[in-house]
């Protein structure tokens, strides 16, 4: 009975202590790039941090608003001023189950997949599906998405004095190279 | 008795450790994610508060061309419409060498003057990783009076005359200033400006060569694009009343607006000139008296980054 229970209990806490299972990418790349015929606005993040767990699927996704860096400085003074309001709301966080994940699709190459989850921007969480990609290229464990999402459904309002020049959906591009997690 | 026991142990561990796991999850990322330095931005709108330099400055290869106009003053009346039939215009283009480095060129129309300019940015207020509770720079500058020098002789005696020698140097001013600012909050910013003013050559012998002024600045954010803004500058030894001319503080109120490249700054002010050497000193209009001033600025930004 003694022997069971130390079992059972190194088996919990292996799982939830060590876990072997989790990836991490440090440096994930985030980016977001909206096209109009005045202006193309692209912020780019390579300090992104993504953390897999592949015991379950679960991706969690968290980028800092400030390490978003544009071409124009003026833009990345908007983007943090006017629009994401970087000091009420830091950071953008995403955290999703792959649809129909298998432990095999990690070692196997690149595959489209449907990532299902909760994806806070501004301080507002909504709940998307959203295209992706997960699989072993050169070795490395990646994994990508790509998707649009419209400001106004995340609260940033866009004046109609700057409307014409800040695409009506965003274009959000992920790229995360995972790692065994500790090392 | 005793296996229940175990059980209970037994599911406790495991609700518990399955309650710490999906917490984990979310503590670990924030864990892996690096610390960082939080630099307060846009303490001001623009890279002047109204006619005083703010601690803003162009980041490196951003050039920011600015055209600023002041009217004549309100006690002109309607027969001067209130000021608008006269006005002075200044044009300049600054550029960010780099992020710490701002260097400008300008042209002014009153006394003709030319001006150049370097700003430097020598500390960063900043929270988190690193914390600084002002941000601090250091503005340099040189006018040039490009009017015609006075070529009439000058008398010695009722019959004795002697040629007046004009020098390039007296035509020069020099300014220096700190710049010290603090964002209080998304609204609310402050900014101290010590000024040394330095001329050459001055009007008359009672006019002071070297001016001390502190220079007082605030902004309120009235909206994300709308910010109302305040200035006063406070000089130490001002300059004599010379005949009737009086000097003044310069005291100005204004309002910025963005709209994506551009700012507009509107303020009232009881200053013509909009360069130190001239605002700060030689101030000659009050607002007692409706001596202000109607103005504005306008900067567009360029960017040539890559």
């Amino acid at each position: 009975m003694k022997n069971k229970l130390i079992i059972l209990i190194l088996l919990i806490t292996s799982v939830s202590v060590f876990g072997q299972d989790k990836f991490i990418a440090k440096n994930a790349y985030i980016s977001f790039y909206s096209s109009t015929p005045l202006e193309d606005i692209l912020g780019e993040s390579n300090e992104a941090v993504a953390i897999l767990d592949a015991s379950k699927g679960e991706i969690i996704f968290q980028a800092l608003m400030t390490t978003f860096h544009f071409k124009r400085a003026l833009m990345e003074e908007h983007f943090n001023e006017n629009y994401m309001e970087s000091s009420k709301f830091p950071k953008t966080k995403f955290k999703g189950t792959i649809d129909g994940f298998n432990k095999a699709m990690l070692k196997a190459p690149v595959a489209s997949i449907k990532i299902t989850g909760q994806l806070n921007v501004h301080g507002v969480e909504k709940s998307i599906t959203v295209p992706g990609t997960i699989g072993l290229e050169d070795g490395k464990l990646v994994a990508t998405a790509k998707f649009k999402v419209t400001p106004e459904e995340y609260g940033i309002i866009i004046p109609s004095l700057v409307r014409d020049k800040i695409g009506k959906e965003m274009e959000i591009t992920v790229k995360d190279i995972y790692v065994p997690f500790g090392q | 008795m005793k296996r229940k026991y175990y059980i209970l142990i037994g599911l406790f561990i495991l609700f518990f450790s399955g309650n710490v796991y999906s917490q984990d999850l979310d503590a670990l990322l924030d864990a892996q994610t690096k610390p960082t330095v939080n630099y307060a931005t846009a303490s001001f709108k623009a890279s002047r508060i109204i006619n005083g330099h703010s601690v803003e400055q162009m980041k490196k290869k951003q050039l920011d061309f600015r055209i600023s106009h002041r009217f004549g003053t309100l006690n002109d009346g309607a027969y001067g419409l209130y000021g608008l039939d006269r006005s002075n215009i200044h044009f300049s283009l600054e550029y960010g060498l780099t992020d710490w480095l701002m260097l400008g060129v300008g042209r002014g129309s009153l006394n003709k003057i030319y001006d150049s300019f370097a700003k430097f940015k020598l500390l960063r207020q900043s929270s988190g990783e690193k914390s600084m509770p002002v941000s601090v720079s250091y503005l340099t500058s040189i006018e040039v009076n490009s009017m015609k020098f006075d070529t009439t002789r000058i008398q010695l005696t009722p019959t004795t005359f002697a040629p007046r020698v004009n020098y390039f140097s007296s035509r020069l001013t020099y300014v220096n200033q700190i710049l010290i600012a603090r964002k209080f909050n998304d609204q609310f910013s402050f900014q101290l400006s010590p000024t040394f003013i330095h001329r050459n050559l001055t009007k008359t012998e009672l006019d002071k060569n070297d001016i001390f002024a502190m220079g007082f600045g605030a902004r309120y954010k009235l909206s994300k694009r709308l910010s109302l803004n305040a200035e006063y500058f406070y000089t130490l030894n001002p300059n004599a009343k010379v005949m009737e001319t009086r000097y003044y503080n310069s005291a100005s109120v204004g309002i910025d607006i963005e709209t994506g490249g551009h700012v507009f700054q509107i303020m009232l002010t009881n200053s013509q000139g909009m360069r130190e050497g001239t605002f700060i000193p030689q101030t000659t209009d009050s607002w007692g008296n409706g001596g202000i001033h109607l103005g504005f600025n306008i900067s567009r930004v360029f960017a040539f980054s890559k």
